[in-house]
């Protein structure tokens, strides 16, 4: 591939990873997938700087996707332990929990109607018969034990 | 797109609308919402058709210099790709953590795939080691931890999915927009600026060919960690001590906040004498 089209490529990556990690940001409930999600913003953003330091032919790109990843660690790190804290003080991961941490000339958040869960039967393997079940003889179940 | 073009916009600039909006639509069907698995199918189709908009649109400009010779690492490229994306958009609308989680480990080694495809080595295997294996292991233990059984109800509704799908589908469009513009060959940029500019630009080629065998000595070398190294520990060496004393902070201070945690309900006394 020419330098150029991959560039492209990747920055186009990069921004598509950018852009689905800022809807999951925004729309879920989740800490923990709000996290996982701003980690992405992060990834697209890796792309993007490593794509340019190739074209570039610098390493700079490429240093700082280090950089990246050392403060996405200690991140990591910190916003768990948050979590953790959050969830035992509350005994929930949703954030709307923390709702009254909000400016004080917003609506309040209502839940206005929660959909059902969705109750899926298990679904069991089957085992195919492996023959025609035999008779059994009453006298034989009791002297099983005897075998 | 005749109606379209209509209104005053360009068939690329159209094209890059409807890409949009079906991605914004898709995106919106495939949250968590009351919704059923018909609603969730659709979402899914619509999420293919989009991202077969966006491929249409980048093969139409990176197939002019193309022959048959590179078609191993366009196949290489494209497959990493549709894996990385795939798997972040489900990373982001499934309903149970855990999988979110798995999805996202998934768009993590797409990502590791592209690195080295980038010739980022050392990059491709860190994501992996540090992502994969620490921070992922991490948020699925934090999960055990916190969520016994079964889906919570806070994963089956999401804020404002609408609204979120919408800003997030205009980033892309707008972002892949700049970028397709930006990179477009001087040709393209000279029909729309004045002639001086265009001159300009044919005059400063952005791929210059002698970075090309610069390029093979330096990035793509096969001493990579080599260069790596010596770049990182003589040109940024300040910033690998800050890194270092970043990483120290932030373990005393997630082990501060544990503690913290933990002992402040039971005795203020008890905590001291420990």
């Amino acid at each position: 591939m020419g330098e150029l089209e991959l560039l492209h490529g990747y920055l186009i990556i990069g921004a598509l990873l950018f852009g689905i990690g800022l809807v999951g940001f925004l729309a879920r409930r989740n800490m923990i997938v709000m996290f996982l999600a701003a980690e992405m913003m992060l990834q697209g953003v890796s792309i993007s700087l490593v794509a340019w330091g190739r074209f570039h032919n610098d390493w700079g790109g490429q240093m700082l996707v280090i950089f990246i990843l050392t403060v996405a660690a200690c991140e990591a790190a910190i916003a768990l332990a948050l979590v953790l804290m959050l969830f035992h003080s509350s005994g929930r991961l949703d954030v709307a929990v923390w709702q009254h941490l909000r400016e004080s000339n917003q609506l309040p958040f209502v839940d206005q109607e929660l959909p059902e869960a969705e109750v899926e039967e298990p679904v069991w393997p089957e085992l195919t018969p492996a023959g025609v079940e035999p008779e059994h003889s009453p006298d034989e179940l009791v002297h099983r034990g005897h075998v | 797109m005749n109606f379209l073009s209509i209104a005053g916009l360009t068939p690329t600039q159209s094209l890059t609308l409807v890409t949009t909006v079906l991605a914004a639509v898709s995106l919106w069907l495939l949250l968590p919402r009351g919704g059923g698995r018909f609603a969730r199918s659709i979402g899914v189709v619509l999420g293919l058709v989009s991202l077969g908009l966006f491929v249409s649109r980048l093969s139409g400009l990176t197939s002019l210099g193309f022959g048959a010779e590179g078609f191993g690492a366009k196949l290489v490229f494209w497959v990493l790709a549709a894996i990385t994306v795939i798997s972040a958009v489900g990373a982001v609308t499934m309903r149970s953590p855990v999988y979110c989680a798995i999805w996202f480990a998934m768009t993590l080694l797409g990502t590791a795939g592209l690195f080295l495809f980038q010739g980022a080595q050392f990059l491709g295997v860190a994501t992996i080691v540090v992502y994969a294996g620490a921070i992922l292991v991490t948020f699925l233990f934090v999960l055990m931890l916190a969520q016994s059984e079964g889906h919570a109800y806070y994963d089956r509704v999401s804020w404002e999915g609408l609204t979120s799908a919408a800003v997030g589908a205009v980033m892309i469009g707008v972002l892949t927009m700049i970028i397709s513009d930006a990179l477009a060959p001087p040709t393209a940029i000279a029909a729309k600026d004045d002639p001086a500019a265009s001159i300009a630009s044919a005059q400063a080629p952005l791929v210059d060919p002698t970075t090309e065998k610069a390029r093979a000595a330096e990035i793509l070398s096969p001493q990579h960690m080599d260069h790596l190294g010596a770049q990182l520990f003589s040109k940024h060496l300040i910033a690998v001590e800050v890194a270092g004393t970043l990483l120290l902070v932030a373990l005393v201070g997630a082990v501060a906040i544990a503690i913290q945690g933990k002992q402040m309900p039971k005795t203020a006394g008890g905590a001291r004498h420990g």
